[in-house]
């Protein structure tokens, strides 16, 4: 039975979120990037033991590229959380494989180089290197998804609802154009505007980073998931709010082959820029021969 | 903390097609990197075959110069199969590394070949633990992340013992290389797979939470300035980088010519002689000239503010500077023969330059044209001309405008 995992909002300990998933993702500030939210690190003990007291998983995003002088701190986070019980770290930056090793963690890993989780073959790199899970690429289709699940023996996590990271820099693109011009404006988020199609875009103290215009919803792929073993279906709640959030992770709890189409519309109902991704849209890569 | 042995510096420099790869060893690269018709992240460049890898790596060598390969795309499972034959063939051929950011092709190339590996800058490698963990893989040298400052590639170096390569001059992604996908959205061209349509150099309107505009004078752009690291290219060589890398594996021989020319003068006249390494101001604005972009230090000297924006609109003007190409020089009838690249006529100030000579201004006089008949203007793209000048000139020196 293919798991929900669903990233969380705020704070908040909200138990009808928790009724209609299996499992969490969670951010810690200063050490993960493309979350709506992050604990701070004094935080992270009560709510990893809040959601071991309902039964969740939780996997914990450490997810941005560290620099020299960000290494003490993240040996530190990763021993504290080795002693916690948690699911796995979900990791960009390899130092993260490095560290483990010599620090002798026993705590599980999944890769989480988001863009670049397209291949059997390297998740069985990472596999063999004791990296159980693998947080599959938003940029391709189902079938590749499909064969990925054939050729490997990592569990996989694939986003089916929500928003998409698509860009991440560490410069600090809205600041620098607001700075240029003299312009004013303490928006917490901003938005990029392109031929009728706007995108969010979030400048913050870890850098920019921007997302899809449209929000991937593949309710009706979630059983294509299920049959197929896959094992965790992602449901991103960045920039969607809250009670519409619960509603949808309720829809994928409860939908099977007698309510999906009804279900996948009461979704394009409550959002008007849905699409499937990339799930049927092979991008091409090579204009000219 | 390691010893650090402060070797010359490798110049590295980017190579579109053949002509490109003998320009840019001609002109002072110690190594080119060129990218196969699979499995690099410059689909859209002309890129070797097979066959045109090894005469490159034929000329390369003969020179006493190395070639190395990108084969760094993120693989899909379709694109694996043909993998390990062209490994393989690249092994066969003698090229001196290839350039990988997956890490299911280092398993690959490790089991199957001698090839050596480096890994590539779209692992945006940005600190020791990482570079520890590859030099653990077999990679024998580390392209660092573009984001990298002096202090963090210093305490690399001291910590591990592997080459570390990094950008000195040419574009910059103004993502963190491997975490952008905005081709793939706005354009479904895969640019992890070398089908980037660089939408960060697009313009957009840029919007508040309420989705009100917030307008400036120019749109909003996640465009960057280019790089440009001659400034700093004495404290580079003390800290021990093994290879300064050119980025521009689409750019022009002249773009080529140009840069690698510079870079090979700065890095050798400190090299040779650091008491006196003086900081050449005519280099500078060789570069500045025939890239038409502006170009800064950016995250070396931890800069990454509105200063190393680009807001000035995404078309570079194309480059009239460049007017032509020497073919030979007829000592006894002092006579260059010249293939035009863009107009020029007769009493233009123009400036040759290559590998063997120093800048040398000249205002051409006396045009012949292919007959020997007096002409005034050369107009037509790629004519052949012979222009009549008393100093030396070689093959493969370039003609620009003098500004």
């Amino acid at each position: 039975m293919t798991k929900i995992i669903a990233t969380l909002k705020t704070k908040e300990k909200n138990l009808e979120l928790l009724k209609y998933i299996d499992a969490v993702i969670i951010g810690i500030d200063g050490y993960s990037i493309n979350l709506p939210f992050n604990y701070n690190v004094d935080e992270i003990e009560e709510a990893i033991s809040f959601f071991n007291l309902h039964n969740k998983e939780v996997f914990v995003f450490l997810n941005k590229n560290f620099r020299n002088d960000e290494l003490d701190d993240l040996k530190y986070i990763l021993n504290r959380l080795d002693n916690l019980n948690i699911n796995g770290i979900v990791y960009y930056d390899i130092a993260i494989v490095n560290l483990k090793e010599k620090l002798g963690l026993n705590i599980e890993l999944i890769w989480g180089q988001e863009h670049m989780t397209t291949n059997s073959y390297t998740i069985n790199y990472w596999y063999e290197y004791g990296v159980k899970y693998t947080l599959i690429s938003s940029e391709i289709t189902l079938d590749e998804v499909l064969e990925i699940k054939n050729n490997t023996n990592s569990k996989l996590i694939v986003q089916l609802f929500g928003y998409i990271p698509m860009f991440n820099s560490l410069r600090h693109v809205v600041k620098n154009y607001k700075r240029q011009f003299k312009l004013i404006d303490e928006s917490k988020i901003n938005y990029i505007e392109k031929e009728d199609k706007i995108y969010p875009i979030i400048d913050n103290k870890d850098g920019t980073v921007v997302y899809s215009s449209n929000i991937i919803n593949a309710i009706e792929e979630s059983m294509i998931m299920n049959e197929n073993n896959i094992d965790y279906i992602l449901l991103n709640s960045f920039n969607i709010e809250a009670e519409k959030f619960i509603e949808v992770c309720k829809l994928f709890k409860n939908v099977d082959k007698n309510n999906v189409s009804e279900y996948n519309i009461r979704i394009k109902e409550m959002f008007n820029n849905t699409d499937k991704g990339f799930l049927y849209k092979e991008t091409i890569y090579k204009v000219k021969e | 903390m390691k010893e650090i042995v402060i070797k010359k510096p490798e110049l590295l420099a980017p190579a579109g097609d053949l002509e490109r790869l003998k320009i840019a060893l001609l002109y002072g690269a110690d190594a080119v990197y060129i990218g196969g018709s699979v499995f690099g992240l410059r689909a859209n460049a002309a890129n070797f075959t097979l066959k045109e890898i090894k005469k490159g790596v034929t000329y390369a060598h003969s020179l006493g110069k190395k070639v190395y390969v990108t084969v760094n795309i993120v693989l899909h499972n379709k694109e694996a199969k043909e993998l390990l034959d062209y490994l393989k063939a690249l092994d066969k051929i003698g090229v001196d590394a290839i350039i990988v950011s997956d890490p299911a092709i280092i398993k690959v190339a490790k089991d199957n070949t001698n090839l050596e590996i480096h890994l590539s800058t779209q692992q945006s490698t940005l600190n020791y633990e990482a570079v520890e963990f590859w030099k653990k893989q077999g990679v024998s040298r580390i392209v660092l992340a573009r984001e990298t400052t002096k202090k963090e590639i210093e305490d690399i170096i001291n910590k591990v013992d592997i080459e570390i390569e990094t950008f000195i001059h040419g574009a910059m992604c103004s993502s963190i290389s491997g975490r952008c996908v905005l081709s793939n959205f706005l354009t479904a061209r895969d640019s992890n797979r070398g089908g980037c349509s660089q939408v960060c150099r697009w313009d957009f309107k840029l919007l508040s939470e309420n989705l009100k505009p917030i307008e400036g004078e120019k749109d909003f752009t996640f465009c960057t300035k280019d790089l440009s690291m001659l400034t700093h290219i004495k404290e580079m060589i003390d800290m021990g980088i093994s290879s300064f890398k050119i980025e521009g594996r689409m750019r022009s021989i002249y773009y080529i010519a140009t840069v690698v020319g510079v870079y090979r003068k700065a890095i050798d006249k400190y090299y040779n002689s650091n008491e006196n390494y003086e900081y050449n101001e005519k280099y500078e604005k060789m570069l500045r000239e025939c890239a038409n972009r502006d170009s800064v230090p950016q995250f070396f000297n931890n800069i990454n503010d509105e200063t190393c924006q680009y807001y000035n609109g995404r078309m570079e003007v194309s480059n009239q500077d460049f007017l032509g190409v020497v073919l030979e020089y007829d000592d006894e009838l002092k006579l260059a023969t010249i293939e035009q690249r863009n107009y020029f006529k007769k009493g233009d100030l123009v400036e040759f330059f290559g590998p063997n000579n120093d800048i040398i201004e000249y205002q051409i006089d006396k045009i012949l044209d292919i007959d020997n008949n007096l002409i005034d203007v050369v107009r037509h793209p790629r004519q052949i001309v012979k222009i009549k000048i008393d100093k030396k000139l070689y093959k493969n020196d370039m003609m620009k405008k003098l500004k």
